[in-house]
């Protein structure tokens, strides 16, 4: 009864101007547009448990899947701005700005911005006995037997999309798609020599990767990994411009205050610097975003940037999601 | 023996203290929570998960196997006592176990559910300590060919399902490959039949068509004439099977248990078809296949040890390969990240704790869901007497929870409206909900892997019979279509006849 | 010709079929059909619409000549009452929050029975709402909201 009472006593609190100083005084939902259990869910819970700590609320985690990130973020979009409901969407919101051509809300003005807070690097792999030996072997040999080759995808607007997008314009050579739903089932006939490429995030491939069931060429950030001193930038093998990371942002309704914003991208901040999630994310091949990106002006400059850049290459491929 | 040595580490590991407390609240949290009527594994999981995430990985793993097994096994509860399947498996033990409760054998229908699911869950437990390296080695030689053809054979076994008109259960499934279809195409991303609603782009949410077409149609073909009849009959035999039942499960189970346990391994949906099978099988081999569809034993005994055969199984690709078999699987690849374990085939070796304690706590966990089951049964059975018209509406409520917990999506809602008015429309027509429901879960897989068979085959047909798995699976069909319709030729010939004789 | 025995149950389900077949046949017009190597999103839909088509012909062919059972009585009152429950709660889960939308969706449900009393119904209603406010909310923490925007003063 007394919680009862307390829902109560929350509820009639809300009606109350926000004052932003006071926030949070209430429980906060963290929109996460997929599926619980997916790699974005991991993110969002993991730096959720961190940043409750921080602000002395607990953060709960929603999912709201569906139609590739845009249902959630839909619903983030026309929510209250009152800084009681966030977003954490991935490299999806840029690219779905194009990808979708009837999008519920204007991306780039529907938000406010609080944070970036990872960006997942992707590794160029292929099945274990494919021939080329490095990268540059690679390079020449997916040039020379082009569209006898079979690149996968975990489907339209995935990571592995967008990076595969990219790699077949770098190398200026088509390829056979095959897309999957899903990775589990892409990685699955990557794993039985059913398809010979595929591109995607360290987050799926690195205990493969480790366990010699797939063989990988070359990670696509701009310095090599820690995790594989040994491979190769794609940049540095000669692919100019080839660069992708699955990056990570927190988003609040277009309107909440700034101050709100700021709140909360400061308890970002404090859970990015904490040692378990850094700990975390390394062994998702990962790391956490730095102090500087973890503010409103770095993802609002990123997700502008990432627009731009994505708009010309779907367009060149000419796939849509709507 | 390295195979004893590993188990006694995976009991040891399992059989302390704390674990096996969590062992059983998983089973408890999931038994209770996939009882409720419209929520299944899928949305017991989703709803459980966030619990777990604060232990220790093994207790953590354990307890949300816990949870998937307790929540099939709850799930068949309610698909026996009213009629209400949160999953396709239970919606084949739906068929035959809740015309056995009509009948006053709920008691009889869930016990035998029990011990079967036990016995088969015992066997699969150790099929996945002998022989998981070698069975992932054959499951990846299945590529789209082979799902093709394997749900090809799916496809023509459903027809079994139907207890009335083929034609009919025809007309079904094919609807119901149809109704698979809504939803965003993977391969284009063009929107197909969703009418313009971007809530429906990634398909009809299964827990919804399965409510409406099961629960809900038949909540309203008991209020058609609630006057004069009773939904159940108010004597109840007794609960547990005699020892004739008892003989007459045997085979079913046993056959139900290979079935089951060879589908669970295919990583790209064949678990979903292991009840489907064994129903057929355990009706092909019937004396008197009549029965089925009216509440027959061995389509309750088979198919519920099929599943959860095949549910044990379907660990093998995820902890061998750290490649989820279904939705279920794939949330437990997410809770094993945020404890830092990276599924992927060095887990065997470089956690051996974790991957046999989880081994030997399936175990542990079914034996717990045996021996909590069975007092329970009487407790079921009761709640069988409570009145109709006050558990309908307590139904009603609980199945808009279920639905709408699993992706927060308030357009399913509507969806499970819409097939309840189908699914009692079908009724009427006298039209079966099993094949449609079957059509359903198989028609994106059958589409899917077909077009990726062509991408890979460069377009070339043929690959499907000279692929060597493939080719067999549909000869195996073609036999399977020759045993359906050669005792309609010769009854058709025997009719023909009898007539001439008049 | 009314003399012609016919099986209207076996009738009314073959013209269904059709109509459904004929719906989704529409709608698979403006999909892409594609080749055989990269078949479209309408390739698939269109065959199996084409085998539901055939299929629903044949059941209404087949449904002349032959006595069919009775029709039975239909459940107007749970259609009217049953159905729109689950509408409702969709509806009002976000705006009213899940308490309300909890209790007004059992409260039309059981409507649906006519033996259900109308303080009983009352009575039911609280009690399930309780219930699964303290299970879902409160036991397994869903993120539900309670209480929504639009009760809020």
């Amino acid at each position: 009864m007394k919680k009862l009472l307390g829902a109560l006593c929350a509820a009639t609190m809300l009606t109350a101007p926000a004052f932003a100083q006071d926030y949070p005084e209430r429980q906060i939902t963290m929109v996460v547009p997929f599926a619980a259990g997916g790699p974005t869910d991991t993110v969002a819970r993991l730096v959720a448990e961190k940043m409750s700590g921080d602000l002395g609320q607990q953060i709960v985690v929603e999912n709201v899947g569906g139609a590739g990130g845009t249902l959630g973020a839909g619903q983030v979009a026309k929510a209250d701005p009152d800084g009681y409901t966030v977003l954490l969407h991935h490299i999806g919101m840029a690219t779905a700005a194009t990808l979708y051509r009837n999008l519920a809300y204007d991306t780039p003005n529907a938000f406010e911005y609080v944070g970036l807070v990872t960006e997942v690097p992707m590794v160029i792999v292929a099945r274990k006995d494919f021939e080329p030996t490095d990268f540059k072997g690679f390079i020449d040999y997916v040039k020379a037997n082009g569209d006898s080759l079979t690149l996968a995808n975990a489907g339209i607007g995935a990571a592995s999309h967008l990076c595969g997008m990219l790699l077949m314009q770098a190398l200026e050579t088509p390829l056979v798609t095959v897309p999957y739903k899903g990775t589990g089932p892409a990685m699955t006939d990557l794993l039985g020599g059913q398809t010979d490429i595929m591109c995607d995030q360290t987050t799926n491939t690195t205990q493969q990767i480790k366990g010699g069931t797939i063989k990988a060429y070359a990670v696509t950030t701009p310095e090599r990994l820690d995790l594989f001193p040994d491979l190769p930038t794609a940049e540095e093998s000669g692919l100019a411009g080839f660069e992708v990371s699955i990056w990570h942002g927190i988003y609040t309704p277009k309107g909440t205050p700034a101050e709100v914003n700021e709140r909360l991208s400061k308890s970002l901040q404090t859970a990015l610097a904490d040692e378990g999630v850094a700990k975390a994310m390394a062994d998702l091949g990962t790391a956490p975003s730095s102090a500087e990106d973890a503010m409103p002006a770095a993802l609002k400059a990123k997700l502008e940037s990432e627009i731009a850049r994505w708009k010309p290459v779907i367009e060149a491929a000419g796939v849509y999601a709507d | 023996m390295e195979l004893f040595s590993n188990l006694a580490m995976g009991f040891s590991v399992a059989g302390s203290l704390a674990n096996l407390a969590f062992c059983l609240i998983g089973v408890l949290l999931g038994t209770l929570i996939g009882v409720l009527p419209g929520i299944g594994a899928t949305a017991t999981i989703a709803m459980l998960l966030p619990i777990t995430f604060q232990l220790e990985p093994v207790s953590s793993l354990i307890m949300l196997a816990g949870i998937y097994y307790g929540a099939q096994y709850g799930g068949s509860t309610t698909a026996i006592l009213i009629n209400m399947p949160g999953e396709s498996s239970s919606a084949v033990t739906a068929i035959d176990g809740y015309q056995m409760a009509r009948k006053g054998r709920a008691g009889t229908a869930l016990a035998v559910a029990a011990l079967g699911s036990f016995f088969a869950g015992t066997v699969s437990t150790f099929l996945v300590a002998i022989f998981a390296p070698p069975l992932t080695a054959i499951a990846l030689k299945f590529g789209a060919a082979e799902y093709f053809s394997l749900m090809v054979l799916g496809l023509v076994m459903s027809v079994a399902l139907a207890h009335g008109s083929v034609l009919k259960a025809l007309a079904m499934v094919v609807l119901g490959l149809l109704l698979g279809m809504v939803g965003t195409d993977i391969y284009t991303g063009t929107p197909r039949f969703t009418m313009g609603i971007t809530q429906y782009a990634d398909g009809l949410n299964f827990v919804a068509l399965a409510v409406g077409v099961f629960g809900i149609a038949e909540i309203l073909r008991n209020l058609e004439d609630e006057t004069d009849r009773e939904v159940m009959t108010k004597n109840i035999n007794r609960l547990l099977p005699t020892r004739d039942e008892l003989r007459q499960m045997i085979g079913p189970v046993l056959r139900g248990t290979g079935v089951g346990s060879v589908l669970g391994i295919l990583p790209g949906g064949g678990a979903i078809l292991a009840s489907f099978a064994s129903y057929t099988v355990e009706k092909k081999l019937s004396k008197n296949p009549r029965e089925f569809g009216q509440g027959a034993l061995a389509g309750v005994a088979g198919p519920e040890s099929a599943n959860n055969a095949g549910a044990q199984t379907s660990f093998i690709p995820l902890l061998t390969l750290g490649i989820p078999a279904n939705p279920v699987m794939a949330l437990m690849i997410g809770a094993m990240i945020i404890q830092g374990i990276v599924p992927g085939p060095n887990v065997v070796s470089e956690q051996p704790e974790l991957f046999w304690g989880i081994i030997a706590s399936m175990w542990i966990g079914n034996l717990m869901l045996v021996v909590l089951n069975l007092p329970l049964i009487g407790l079921w059975v009761k709640l069988l007497t409570v009145p109709y018209f006050v558990l309908f509406p307590i139904i009603m409520a609980m199945c808009s929870i279920g639905v709408y917990s699993v992706a927060s999506n308030t357009f399913d809602l509507y969806a499970v409206a819409f097939f309840g008015l189908l699914g009692y429309l079908m009724s009427k027509l006298r039209c079966e909900p099993a094949p449609l429901l079957l059509g359903f879960v198989l028609g994106p897989l059958l589409e899917e892997n077909l077009r990726r068979a062509m991408i890979l085959s460069r377009g070339d047909a043929s690959t499907f019979v000279t692929r060597p798995i493939s080719a067999l699976l549909l000869l195996m069909a073609l036999g399977v279509l020759v045993l359906v319709f050669l005792p309609q030729i010769r009854k058709r010939r025997d009719e023909v006849f009898t007539e001439s004789d008049a | 010709m009314s003399t012609k025995p016919k099986d209207s149950t076996d009738l009314a389900a073959g013209l269904l079929l059709i109509a459904a077949a004929a719906f989704f046949g529409w709608q698979t017009m403006g999909l892409p059909i594609g080749t055989s190597l990269r078949m479209g999103p309408g390739y698939f839909p269109m065959v199996l619409s084409i085998i539901l088509f055939v299929l629903g012909v044949i059941i209404t062919l087949k449904s002349f000549g032959r006595e069919g059972e009775a029709f039975g009585r239909i459940a107007w009152r749970g259609i009217l009452f049953i159905l729109p429950a689950p509408i409702f709660f969709g509806l009002t889960v976000r705006g009213l929050g899940f308490v309300p939308a909890l209790f007004f969706t059992t409260l039309i449900a059981s409507q649906a029975s006519i033996r259900m009393k109308p303080l009983h119904a009352l009575v039911l209603a609280v009690a399930v709402t309780i219930l699964s406010t303290l299970i879902f909310s409160y036991g397994l923490g869903l993120p539900f909201r309670r209480f929504g925007p639009w009760v809020q003063f």
